[in-house]
Order: C-alpha cells, then sequence, then structure tokens
C-alpha cells in the first residue's frame, strides 16, 4: 500500500515547510513581539484573530500569489519573469524590517538549494539577488516537482507555524495553546489558498496598516527577542 | 495655456471621464506650465509662486464635487529636466457611495532628471459604500525628487458614519530603469473587521502615508526625523524604503494631526535636501 500518490512530494513539501529549515524564519516575529508589548495581543484568540485577518486581507497573500507567479514562469522558463516578480515584491515590503526579513530568508532558502541540487543551477542567481521567501519557495517547489497549489497550501502553513511560536514566546502561550491554534486554522489556510489564486494581477493589494504600524515600532523597540 | 472642454459627462460609460495633463518647463530658472489640457470636471487654478521661480504652485480641482462610481479620471504629469512643480488639492476630495460601479483615477508622472515632482493633496473622504481605484506610477529619473501623502478617512465620521461596504483602493509605485522600487498597493474593503480589528484600522477612521524619496535617508538623519515633533494622538512611524526613501504612516483621528505632522517632516527634508525654508501652504488650513 502506497501512503499517498506521489510520496517523494510529500517528503520534500515536509522539508520545504519544516520549521528546521535553516533559513532563519525563527528570528522574526511580524510585528508580534511589538503588539504584545503594547498589550494589543494578550491571548490565544487575539494571535487567532490576527492571522485570520492577515490570511483574509493581509500581505501574506500577495507573498501567495506572486509565489504562484513565480512558479509558473519558472516553469515556463521565463527567467526574466521570475527576476521582475522578485524586484516587486522588494519593493512592496512596507517597512526595512519586513523587507529584511523576506529577503534574508529568501536568500537562505536560495542557497540552501544550490547546495541540494545537482549544479548547473537552472536559475540565475546574481539577478535574482536579493532574493525573497516567497520566490526562493516556488523555485524550490518548482525544482522538487511540487504541485504549485500544494506548495503554496506549504508556504501558508508554515508562515503560520512560525508566528504562533513566536507568539508562544512573547504573549506567553503553552505549547498545547499553540497547537491548539494551528489545528484551528486548517479551513482558513485552505480557503486563503483558493482566494490567493483568484487574484489577478491588478488587484494585488493589500490592507495591514497595523502590520506596518508595528513593525515600524518594532524597528526601535528597546527590549527584543526578534529581529529587526 | 488652452483650454478644452468636450463632452466630458459620458453616460453610456457611466460617469465623468475627467481628463488633466501637465507638462512642466524649466526656463532660465523658472518653472512654467507649459501645456495643460483639461476635461471637466477636472481643472487647475492658475500657477501660483508663493516661494520664488523655481518651483511652480498647482492647485487642482474638482468641479463636480466629488467621485461617484463609473468615473474614470486620469491624470498626468511631466517634469522637464531640473523643473520643480509642487501640487495640491483645493479641498478635501470625496469618494461618494456607489451603486455598483467602480470609480477610477489613474495619475501617472515622469520625472526628468534633477526634477522635484511634491504630490501633497488634501484628504479624501470615503464615504460608506465606495467604490475607488486610484492609481499612480511615477517614473523618476537620475537625480529626480518624489514627495508625496495621502491621507484617507474612512466614513463621514461627524454623522457616525463607517465605511461597512465597499471598496477603496490605492497603489502608489515609483520606477527606476523600468524597475519597480516601492509598490505600495492598498487595498481595504470595508467592513465591521475591517474597520475594527487592529490589523486594519483599529476602530481609526483615518489613515494617511507619507513618502519622501529623494537624496539617501542615512540612519542618523532617520533618527533625526523620529525625534520631530509627533502628533499628540494616533499611532505613526517611520522606516525606510529600497534605496534609502522615507516612509511615515499615521492611524488615528484627526486630519489636523496627520497633516500638521507630515509637514513637519516634509518642512525638515525640504530644508535639508532643497535648502528651502519652511514653508505651509494656507490651503491647508
Amino acid at each position: 500500500m502506497t501512503p499517498t500518490a506521489d510520496p517523494t512530494a510529500l517528503l520534500r513539501l515536509l522539508q520545504l515547510a519544516s520549521p528546521t529549515l535553516p533559513i532563519g524564519a525563527y528570528s522574526y516575529s511580524e510585528g508580534l513581539e511589538t503588539l504584545a508589548a503594547t498589550g494589543q495581543l494578550t491571548n490565544a484568540a487575539d494571535l487567532h484573530g490576527w492571522l485570520i485577518q492577515q490570511l483574509q486581507h493581509g500581505t501574506i497573500r500577495i507573498d501567495g500569489a506572486v509565489l504562484l507567479r513565480a512558479y509558473a514562469a519558472a516553469q515556463g522558463g521565463d527567467w526574466e519573469a521570475v527576476i521582475q516578480w522578485n524586484q516587486w515584491l522588494s519593493a512592496s515590503r512596507e517597512t526595512a524590517e519586513l523587507r529584511q526579513s523576506s529577503q534574508q530568508m529568501g536568500q537562505a532558502l536560495l542557497k540552501l538549494l544550490g547546495d541540494l541540487v545537482t549544479p548547473p543551477l537552472p536559475w540565475p542567481v546574481a539577478e535574482l539577488t536579493p532574493c525573497n521567501g516567497a520566490i526562493a519557495f516556488a523555485l524550490a517547489a518548482w525544482q522538487w516537482q511540487l504541485d504549485p497549489q500544494t506548495a503554496l497550501l506549504g508556504y501558508l502553513q508554515s508562515w503560520a507555524t512560525n508566528l504562533i511560536s513566536a507568539g508562544v514566546k512573547v504573549i506567553p502561550l503553552g505549547q498545547t495553546a499553540g497547537q491548539r491554534l494551528l489545528w484551528g486554522l486548517d479551513p482558513h489556510l485552505d480557503q486563503a489558498r483558493q482566494q490567493i489564486s483568484q487574484l489577478d494581477d491588478h488587484n494585488l493589494n493589500s490592507c495591514g496598516w497595523g502590520l506596518s504600524l508595528a513593525s515600524m515600532a518594532h524597528e526601535t523597540q528597546y527590549s527584543r527577542l526578534f529581529r529587526s | 495655456m488652452e483650454m478644452i472642454v468636450t463632452n466630458p459627462y459620458d453616460v453610456d460609460a457611466g460617469g465623468w471621464q475627467g481628463e488633466l495633463e501637465l507638462d512642466y518647463g524649466a526656463i532660465a530658472g523658472k518653472t512654467v506650465l507649459q501645456r495643460s489640457y483639461h476635461r471637466a470636471p477636472l481643472k487647475v487654478q492658475r500657477s501660483l509662486y508663493p516661494e520664488g521661480d523655481r518651483c511652480c504652485h498647482t492647485v487642482m480641482l474638482h468641479t463636480a464635487g466629488g467621485i461617484v462610481g463609473g468615473d474614470r479620471l486620469a491624470t498626468q504629469i511631466h517634469l522637464a529636466p531640473q523643473s520643480h512643480a509642487l501640487l495640491t488639492t483645493a479641498a478635501a476630495t470625496k469618494l461618494y457611495r456607489s451603486n455598483g460601479p467602480e470609480a477610477e483615477h489613474r495619475i501617472t508622472a515622469q520625472v526628468e532628471p534633477g526634477a522635484v515632482l511634491e504630490w501633497l493633496p488634501q484628504e479624501a473622504i470615503a464615504f460608506n459604500g465606495a467604490n475607488y481605484r486610484q492609481t499612480m506610477a511615477v517614473d523618476l529619473e537620475p537625480g529626480a525628487i518624489f514627495a508625496g501623502w495621502e491621507i484617507t478617512r474612512f466614513g463621514r465620521t461627524a454623522r457616525g458614519e463607517q465605511f461597512l461596504t465597499g471598496m477603496w483602493r490605492s497603489h502608489l509605485e515609483l520606477y527606476q530603469n523600468g524597475v519597480p522600487i516601492w509598490c505600495d498597493r492598498q487595498g481595504l474593503p470595508g467592513g465591521m473587521d475591517t474597520v475594527t480589528h487592529p490589523h486594519s484600522l483599529n476602530q481609526q477612521p483615518i489613515i494617511g502615508s507619507f513618502l519622501w524619496f529623494g537624496q539617501p535617508i542615512t540612519p542618523e538623519l532617520l533618527h533625526t526625523l523620529r525625534q520631530l515633533p509627533p502628533p499628540p494622538q494616533g499611532e505613526f512611524g517611520l522606516t525606510t524604503t529600497q534605496h534609502h526613501g522615507l516612509l511615515a504612516r499615521y492611524r488615528g483621528a484627526s486630519t489636523t494631526d496627520v497633516k500638521q505632522w507630515f509637514i513637519t517632516l516634509w518642512q525638515y527634508l525640504r530644508q535639508q535636501q532643497l535648502n528651502r525654508p519652511p514653508l505651509k501652504l494656507r490651503i491647508w488650513g
């Protein structure tokens, strides 16, 4: 009996979406540390609500939509389009901190991919530097032959896992509360995946003033666990 | 200056087809509005020079009182090398409730080498149910400077209105050599969750952004800007964009507060980078 139609794809997705992937995702809190410090994030329900707002209206949708576009471009061998989407994503990061976290994770993942795949690398590394996280994730998913919708769901899940881990530290919450939160996000993650797939280019916009302001404040926060 | 008005209200399209084309040149150190074309309801007042010849001030008008669903407005701005234009609006822009169709204002600007564009309109008021899309694309050539702000009030709060239905979008994109360097694409769907949740409006009716893109904002300058008098209330912050531009954001309850803060930042940067004494336009109140 086979556990899934494509065991290799499943294993690769688990590796790519794993919180132990050494790309430094754990070092960033995407504003959660500031929200906790200012009393806007005090319990599991607050974090649940925040993540759902992000999935419905926030920038994570834009990352997801660009991931799908970069995947399709890589599949079609259109590296110029991959480069342009990467530039577009860099320009759309709202704060210095959010840009740094996206690019640091993207660069680390791109380097890791270079170490894992057999040379020569199919993508133009220099023109993709600095590479954003969603672009590097798309390249990995394409290279490892994951289905794009599954890859997108994995990307959203790994994003949520990282923020829940950050929330567990800064609120703080118990580990079980964190897992319960992630468990409860299942329908929302898949709903977000579906909505992201429907977004057309001229509606790639988001609404996340709370994140933008929290991230700006975090850049000058006096005492912090997470990077800025 | 030529003035052409041709049947601008298109019933079939369901709204105004307004246009504005402004072409600035620099002649012997004076910025001149060399060509201006307009189609109602968009229009400009005559050029003003409250701070000398170098900078031409232009006040834009919307003569129909506000923007309704179905309107298609287009503004094109061109600044020749070394010219300097400051554009503002005569009054707040009303974005009326739509019974469905989207209203759109497309703004494009080409800022040639060494030119300065300051886009400093008064606030917009999005009525509950408004369906509005604004896109602004600015092409910045080497040494060109762009300063811009945008202040939006969601709902006519004086009468207790909230932005519970409708859609507001505002996209600002800056390009250098065809490469996007700043893409601020805001899209706020009306709803109880976006109005109340801390992720979006946090029960505050007003949001504002100010962008300065000129000579690099150094860490020292950023530090200094953070020490300038902040808005007395509301949430606000500063950060840097790619290539060291400055972004300020505000979320709160007072257009007076946010305007004053943006003016403070703008005056400081203008003094630093354009060698201009502090200026405040009477029209801003």
